[in-house]
Order: structure tokens, then C-alpha cells, then sequence
């Protein structure tokens, strides 16, 4: 055991030592870094030259515009000849010019572009509000009547949003989860079948083998891959956490995060669970296939083609989702959702969709535990003789070969 | 001890080893000799349980299992090590997987690199290494646990003679420390300096075995060195003088059909007069080996 945690963290600490595992780690927070950086630039570069200035003769007008609308506002221009300089000199995208004419509130926009949809409305609104209350002091109504006027029609929706919200996250729990677990298997599979083939090329092997079983050299090396999945999905979490919460407090992320807080929601929910016990143990099992391709590679340069059988099949798995994305119910997905190497994309996929029982995840997880651990006896058995066997014969050859032994 | 006991091994059609039996007590060096293909490889892959073989090998009266593991210390044919490790984390992870702890490894690091001469330090990568360099320091991972079985694979190839003396005084010392020694060689003239024991093996089976002077012993004292006046011509005249090879000025070496024939030529060189040199010795170990690989082109 003691010489399985030798190799088992020398893997480890040889691989996490590479670039390209730091570069795999961090990849996506400096991806989601980069984007933000350059959200937050583009925003405060274009807030500026976005913000509208109230001009107006009247101060209570103007404050009152202000008060109830301050947000894109500039408000230190108080002229129109500010306001036109800001304008041409693209600072400001127009201003509005309010005034009381004979008791009428009148508004004029200028700007190099049209109001928006809602910019319009939100005017509009102020200056009929403003109006309203202009009239009503002017008419000297009684309070009774001025309730009376100020009385307004209500409009009541009655969503369902909870069902229309589910089927949204079902969906982008389904594409997030095949997606993640194609890439950590794509990833992982090269990364274990190039790791083992290079070990073959070596006649290294011979002096470990000396030293310690092969069944235990496996068993560390798959141990320190294992590692390094850990790590990333460690660093993954405690780095997401982090940067889900500090996009909930940043001005540009917040309201994204706030409209689809029960979307989001419902995402993690479906990852934080057993789901990722089976991503996990799906991983496990591609390794181990990764693996045995690996060791029956006959030299080191051909250390790249060691993954092609595992990534063809990860392929197929990935690709086979496809179909059942909107027919979760479908039989062959109940088969496949017990089929090693297909379980760990189609039962999660099942458990998403909510249309599992306990029992059929329990004996999923039964039949992938055990479909792992007789691939990781049978090869631990013959990993010697792979590794110390050399063989011109190419790895498709010995693959059907073996197959048919 | 090492013992193997009748041990065999076929691949496909070819029989690589036909019931070989040795052993090799502690404190003593086995040469295993032989030609390209001859077995010595597959030998030392069966004692290391590599392949299936019939027979039986046992090490202090028990077959190697799990537990020998610490005790064994194995050169390869071929060297090889992770080109992108330091000499340190090379030495130090191949010592672990001996049962050695680094914090005992460490500290010894620097003596065995300035043991074995080897040009770069404890942080030098091995890919920075000259090949003769890191060959020494697979030596050293070879040896830096003191292994109790010594198991060398070709040892001296691709060393230049100032290494490879390097190389025996390390053998010589395993030995002083008990160690049971085995190592096969195509180099004679090492086999000779280090072995105790010899084993010569042919086609998979064992044609010659004992200690040295033994195995020299039984093919006679057939040679005899002598420096004389005599022409090359005279001395083929004599009785039982089969081949004359003349080598400087007046040195001949005489092979002789029958050593009992030694008496009468010294006589008849001699008369009873002083002689600068009369040796009569047994075949050279390279001799021996070219004898025996030739009985089978006869």
C-alpha cells in the first residue's frame, strides 16, 4: 500500500507540475475573468456617452424628473449649451428639455439617436404624472375627488413560473452535465493513455516492477489521475463559489444572476448531487479503458493514438445523448442507464428529468461499481505483461485480438 | 541464496531455457555468459517473475514474492530513466519504491554522485545528462538501497573503461556487504576480474559451470606460453604442439593436444639451461567461450 502512495503522488505531483494542467485548471477563470474585465470596460467606456442630461427653466421640474428617474442620468449639465457640447463631443447621448407652457408640461428630446422603447415610455409617463398633478392643484379638487381621480385599473398576470422555469433547467442541467463530463473524459482519457503508454516505452518498467506489483503500480498510477480530477473539480467549486459570489454582488452580472436565480438554481441543484458521484465513477470508468489502451501500445510514439478507442467511445456515448434530450422517458434510455461507460451519462440525465426511482440508481451505481472493479482486477492481473510485452503489431490489431483470446 | 532449480521457458517455438540449475550464495558474484540470445536475459526476467516459467527459484529458501522486493536491486539490459526529473527525485522515488524513505536516501545522494563521477548535480534533470552520466546514475538507483540480490543486466556496456572500473568497485563492495551478485557480460576480461562462479549458457541450456578455475581447469592445461630462441617451424616439430602463434620477438604461444606433454617440451626447450618464460596454463575465458560457441558451427 505504502508503494501505491509513492507512485500514486509522484503521478500526481508529475502531472499537476505541467503547464498544461495549470493552463487546463485556470483556463475558464481566466476565460470568465477575460469576459468580465472586458464587460466592465466596454460598460464604463459606454455608460457616458449613454446618459441622458434634464434641462429646464423650472427646478422643481427638473428635480422632480431626477428624483423619480435618476439612474443614466447626467446631472451635472444644466444648460442646453453644455448639453449640446456633450453631445457632439459624444459624452452624452442627448438631453431633454422640459418646460411649462400656459400650465402644459412640454418635453423635447434631442440626440444623435431616438429614444428607446421603454426611455420613451418612462417620459412619457413622467410628464402625464407631472401633468395630472399640475391639473389637479389647478382645478382645486377636494381630496375625495382627487382619489377619485387618481383611481386606476388593475391588471393581475397569474403565471404558472415554477412548471416553465423546471423544463428550462431539465435543459440546461442536460446540456451542462454531457458537456462536462464529455470534456473531463475527453481530457482525462488522453491525459491517462499518453501517461501509461510513455511508461511502456521505458524499460524503467522493469526496474519498478522489481520493486512493487503491477497490480499496485496500476492502482497508484490510476490513484494519482484520480488526484488530479479531485483537484480540478476542487479548484472548480471553491473557485466557482467564489465567482458566483462575486458576480452576485458585481453591477454587471447581478441582474443576469437575479433574473435566473431559480434557473442557476436548479443547475447546481442537479450537479450537487448524486450526479456527481456518477460523473465521477463515469470518469473512473473511462480511465480504466484509457488505461488498457495505453498498455497495449508497443512504443511511446505511439502514445497518442493510445487514447483513440476510449475518446471514439466518449464520442458515441456524448453523441447518443443527443436524440433523448427532449424524450427523456424513452426506453432505450432506461436500458442504457444501466449499461456501464452509458450509465454515467443517461442516469443522471434520468435523475435530472426526475423520471428514476431510487432503487434503479441504486442498481446502476451496483453495476458501474462492479463493471469498474472487474476492469480495474483484470487489468491490474495482465498490466505487467502489457507493460513489459513489446508488440509490432498496432493497437486496433491487439485490441480484436484480444477481444477474440 | 539464490537457488534455481530446473528451470524452463518456451516462446511460441523456441526454447529459451532448457532446465537450468545454479545458485548464487550471498557474498559471492555469478558471471552469466553467453551469446546474443543465449537465455541470460530471459533468466534474469524469470528470477524476477516477469514471465512464466517451469522450475523453481527461491531466494533464502523461499520464492520470490512481494516481501523480496526490497532486497533486489536490477540494472536492465536497456537503461532507462523519466527524462523530466532531477537526479534527486529520480534516485530518491526508485528508493521509496525499494522501501527506502527519501530522508535516508538524501543525505547519500551527493557521496554516490561523486562516487561514480557523475557530471551534474542533485538538481540536474536527467534529460540534461550525457548518456554515459545517466547511466551512472541508473547505477546508483541500482545500488543506493545496499540490495542483499544484485541482479545486472550487461552492467558494463556503453562504459569507457575508467567508469567501468568505477562500476567493479561498486560490485566488489555490494559483495563485501553480502550481497548475492549476478551479471552477465559479453567482456571476458570483467567476468574474469569479478566472478567467483561462472555460468555459460547456449541456446538455453547450461554448458559450463563451476568457479573459474574450474571451468578453465576442465578444458586442460593445453597452452603453453613460452619465450625461446627456437623458430616458429621448430617448435610445430615438437610432439603434441597442434598450433604455434608467434607473438613479439621471441614470445610463442604453443596449444597443445595433450597437457601431459608440458614435461618432455620443457626439456627439450630447456636441455637443462635457464628460460626467460614456461607457462602452462588452462584456456583463456575468451578461449573458452570462442571454443564453445564454435562446437556448435562444428
Amino acid at each position: 500500500m505504502t508503494k501505491t502512495w509513492v507512485v500514486m503522488f509522484e503521478t500526481y505531483l508529475r502531472q499537476i507540475k505541467t503547464w498544461s494542467f495549470l493552463f487546463m485548471i485556470l483556463g475558464p477563470f481566466l476565460m470568465f475573468g477575460l469576459t468580465a474585465g472586458l464587460s466592465y470596460l466596454s460598460a464604463d467606456s459606454a455608460k457616458s456617452s449613454q446618459q441622458l442630461a434634464v434641462i429646464s427653466q423650472s427646478a422643481p421640474l427638473r428635480q422632480a424628473y431626477i428624483k423619480s428617474h435618476g439612474d443614466g442620468l447626467n446631472t451635472k449639465i444644466t444648460t442646453t449649451s453644455q448639453a449640446k457640447k456633450a453631445v457632439k463631443a459624444n459624452h452624452l447621448a442627448g438631453y431633454l428639455v422640459l418646460s411649462v407652457d400656459k400650465q402644459q408640461i412640454r418635453g423635447d428630446f434631442h440626440g444623435t439617436q431616438a429614444l428607446s422603447g421603454g426611455q420613451r415610455a418612462q417620459v412619457q409617463n413622467f410628464l402625464s404624472a407631472y401633468q395630472a398633478q399640475a391639473n389637479t392643484v389647478q382645478a382645486k379638487l377636494t381630496a375625495k375627488q382627487q382619489a377619485v381621480l387618481n383611481r386606476t385599473p388593475t391588471l393581475a398576470s397569474h403565471i404558472s413560473t415554477k412548471s416553465g422555469t423546471a423544463n428550462a433547467v431539465k435543459v440546461a442541467s442536460f446540456w451542462a452535465f454531457v458537456t462536462l463530463l464529455y470534456i473531463i473524459l475527453i481530457t482525462y482519457s488522453s491525459i491517462t493513455a499518453q501517461e501509461i503508454a510513455a511508461d511502456k516505452g521505458t524499460k524503467l518498467m522493469e526496474v519498478i516492477f522489481s520493486s512493487t506489483t503491477a497490480t499496485s503500480y496500476f492502482v497508484g498510477k490510476i490513484g494519482g489521475i484520480l488526484l488530479m480530477i479531485l483537484t480540478q473539480i476542487a479548484v472548480y467549486l471553491v473557485g466557482g463559489a467564489a465567482a458566483y459570489q462575486w458576480a452576485g454582488n458585481s453591477r454587471t452580472f447581478k441582474p443576469f444572476l437575479t433574473s435566473n436565480r431559480s434557473l442557476i438554481d436548479g443547475i447546481l441543484h442537479n450537479f450537487l448531487s448524486i450526479n456527481l458521484l456518477y460523473l465521477f465513477l463515469g470518469v473512473v470508468i473511462f480511465i480504466l479503458l484509457a488505461a488498457y489502451s495505453g498498455a497495449l501500445v508497443s512504443k511511446a510514439e505511439d502514445a497518442s493514438k493510445a487514447a483513440q478507442p476510449t475518446v471514439m467511445l466518449g464520442m458515441l456515448v456524448f453523441f447518443t445523448t443527443f436524440p433523448f434530450q427532449n424524450n427523456l422517458d424513452a426506453i432505450p434510455v432506461k436500458i442504457l442507464s444501466y449499461v456501464p461507460f452509458f450509465s454515467s451519462y443517461f442516469m443522471p440525465l434520468r435523475l435530472i428529468n426526475g423520471t428514476t426511482s431510487a432503487w434503479e440508481v441504486v442498481i446502476s451505481l451496483v453495476i458501474l461499481l462492479a463493471a469498474i472493479a472487474a476492469g480495474a482486477l483484470m487489468i491490474g492481473k495482465h498490466y505487467q505483461r502489457l507493460m513489459l510485452q513489446n508488440d509490432n503489431r498496432s493497437l486496433w490489431q491487439q485490441l480484436l485480438h484480444r477481444k477474440h483470446s | 541464496m539464490l537457488s534455481i532449480q530446473h528451470i524452463s521457458k518456451k516462446f511460441a517455438t523456441v526454447q529459451a531455457l532448457d532446465d537450468v540449475s545454479f545458485d548464487v550464495p550471498d557474498g559471492q558474484i555469478l558471471g552469466l555468459i553467453g551469446q546474443n540470445g543465449a537465455g541470460k536475459s530471459t533468466t534474469f526476467h524469470s528470477i524476477l517473475n516477469f514471465i512464466q516459467f517451469e522450475g523453481q527459484i527461491t531466494w533464502r529458501d523461499a520464492p520470490l514474492s512481494t516481501d523480496s522486493f526490497d532486497d533486489i536491486g536490477y540494472l536492465p539490459e536497456e537503461r532507462s530513466l523519466l527524462p523530466k526529473l532531477t537526479i534527486e527525485q529520480q534516485i530518491v522515488y526508485l528508493a521509496r519504491l525499494k522501501g527506502q524513505s527519501a530522508k535516508t536516501t538524501r543525505p547519500q545522494i551527493d557521496d554516490w554522485l561523486e562516487r561514480f563521477n557523475v557530471k551534474g548535480t542533485r538538481r540536474s534533470k536527467i534529460k540534461d545528462l550525457s548518456k554515459g552520466n545517466q547511466q551512472k546514475v541508473q547505477l546508483i538507483c541500482t545500488l543506493i538501497h545496499h540490495p542483499k540480490l544484485l541482479i545486472l543486466d550487461e552492467p558494463f556496456s556503453g562504459l569507457d573503461p575508467v567508469n567501468a572500473d568505477l562500476l567493479k568497485q561498486a560490485i566488489i563492495a555490494a559483495k563485501n556487504e553480502g550481497a548475492a551478485i549476478i551479471f552477465s557480460s559479453h567482456d571476458m576480461e570483467h567476468v574474469t576480474a569479478l566472478c567467483d562462479r561462472l555460468v555459460m549458457l547456449r541456446h538455453g541450456k547450461v554448458v559450463l559451470h563451476g568457479t573459474l578455475d574450474d571451468v578453465r581447469n576442465q578444458f586442460g592445461k593445453t597452452q603453453l606460453s613460452v619465450t625461446t630462441d627456437w623458430s616458429a617451424a621448430d617448435l610445430a616439430a615438437l610432439d603434441h604442439v597442434t598450433q604455434v602463434i608467434h607473438g613479439h620477438t621471441n614470445h610463442y604461444l604453443l596449444h597443445l593436444d595433450d597437457p601431459a606433454a608440458g614435461p618432455a617440451i620443457f626439456d627439450a626447450l630447456t636441455h637443462g639451461h635457464y628460460i626467460e618464460e614456461f607457462s602452462q596454463q588452462p584456456p583463456t575465458l575468451d578461449e573458452i567461450f570462442r571454443l564453445k560457441v564454435g562446437e556448435e558451427h562444428d
